[in-house]
């Protein structure tokens, strides 16, 4: 552990780093310490002394940081679903057309949550079990992706019948197929779900046969 | 609002005949009958405590409360709040598969049986707004053990949306993916426990034609999924 710290935490003494910078990064060190703990452990298992043993911080550090465990929980979950969501738009905005921006936005999701396997699972699986607060930033945090989808309705034929629940479904169903992948320990498959998930997402707008189209052009 | 927790009240007198309070004494019931009725209340109490309480906030005093039994009873049952909290979990979804099967199997088509099984599980969500909340808010909360059960009951509404694969045109099932049906549950159950967090569980019967439409899509095309969702 003593060598795990001294690798990862600044040298002692003269060195060039600013407090807030290192501030910052001690935070950043936090959150993946937890994220790769909630994922091996469960949100419940893990202990304060766990994360800290594992970033190689004091446990007062942590505490300049984070009132305790589930406040970092939060925090891992906001950096994830802010990293995620801007990696889907600079990728959706990379594209010209609606079922492009999907599939783009998706794929990136995707190279998101499968290089992020840890982080994906604390923040996907174990949100669920980590209270209240933590599921209600899940749920803010699949929301965001509505607007995505709700401009398929511009380019449908039928986009103003409809169903107003459409895109929360989609949302939602997308985030439990990945769910299922991440619980069953097939998070290195995940990245082809796409041309499934995008065909999922465009059927309703596109109808059957062009959301195909759409995603056999993803594969 | 019990304003005196000392003692149980009126409310016990509220469950079903099965679940109400035995008459103290002699009652000349036999002894498994007793037992299986204090499990059933006690479950009973541990869905009005949660309600009132949550699941963390729960005690195993305010589960025997509402059940009317003794602490004693209580451990003679269940080892824990969590073990309580299972129980009543295991009880409260095989309640609701049972009506979800039931009126699947009631319809001969099955765009319509998708439609009573939706119907049915709304309707159940709607009327017992306490175990709704127990079984998607604070099965959440409530420990590993239970969010595997979680995961398992919505995966057991997957076999209701696959058999619509049968007899389809090999062009429908070729638009079809291993994860369609996975896809579609997850997009149901997150609408239904998405009211449910938000305390809207009135209004999760007016869901049923949205639901319906979006789960028949992919089988029936748009039109005529939303055909059969607007169908009085």
């Amino acid at each position: 552990m003593a060598e795990y710290a001294s690798r990862t935490r600044p040298s002692p003494g003269r060195h060039p780093l600013s407090t807030e910078f290192i501030a910052k990064h001690q935070r950043a060190r936090v959150i993946v310490a937890l994220a790769n703990e909630v994922a091996e452990k469960g949100y419940r298992a893990v202990t304060i002394a766990d994360i800290v043993r594992r970033a190689g911080i004091a446990r007062n550090t942590f505490y300049e940081n984070f009132t305790g465990k589930e406040d970092c929980f939060l925090a891992a979950s906001e950096l994830a679903a802010k990293e995620s969501l801007r990696r889907v738009i600079d990728a959706a905005v990379e594209v010209d057309t609606w079922p492009n921006r999907v599939s783009a936005g998706l794929s990136a999701f995707l190279d998101y949550v499968a290089g992020e396997p840890a982080l994906a699972r604390a923040c996907i699986v174990e949100a669920l079990a980590a209270g209240p607060a933590a599921v209600n930033r899940y749920e803010r945090s699949v929301q965001a992706f509505v607007p995505l989808f709700r401009m398929g309705r511009k380019v449908s034929t039928h986009g103003t019948a409809l169903p107003s629940t459409v895109e929360e479904a989609i949302v939602g169903g997308i985030f439990w197929v990945i769910y299922q992948h991440l619980v069953n320990g097939d998070a290195e498959r995940i990245k082809e779900l796409l041309p499934e998930l995008v065909e999922f997402s465009l059927t309703p707008y596109l109808g059957a046969e062009a959301a195909r189209r759409a995603a056999a052009e993803t594969a | 609002m019990n304003l005196d927790p000392g003692t149980p009240t009126e409310e016990a007198e509220e469950y079903p005949p099965e679940l109400a309070r035995l008459p103290p004494g002699r009652h000349g019931l036999p002894r498994e009958f007793v037992a299986h009725n204090q499990r059933e209340r006690l479950i009973a109490g541990l869905a009005e405590a949660v309600a009132e309480n949550g699941y963390g906030g729960t005690t195993i005093a305010h589960i025997t409360r509402h059940a009317a039994v003794s602490r004693r009873t209580f451990y003679e049952h269940f080892a824990s709040k969590d073990e309580c909290f299972v129980a009543a979990y295991d009880t409260v979804m095989a309640e609701l598969s049972e009506r979800v099967g039931q009126a699947f199997e009631e319809q001969e088509d099955w765009p319509r049986a998708v439609k009573a099984g939706i119907g049915a599980m709304l309707g159940f969500l709607a009327a017992e707004p306490n175990l709704a909340r127990l079984c998607i808010v604070e099965a959440l909360v409530a420990g590993p053990a239970v969010v595997e059960r979680y995961d398992a009951a919505i995966q057991s509404f997957v076999p209701y949306f696959r058999s619509g694969r049968e007899g389809r045109s090999p062009e429908v099932l070729s638009r079809l993916s291993p994860t369609t049906e996975e896809a579609l549950v997850g997009g149901m159950m997150s609408l239904i426990s998405r009211r449910i967090i938000a305390g809207k569980t009135m209004e999760l019967e007016s869901l049923l034609p949205d639901l319906v439409e979006f789960t028949l899509s992919p089988y029936l095309g748009g039109a005529e999924a939303a055909k059969v969702a607007r169908e009085g």
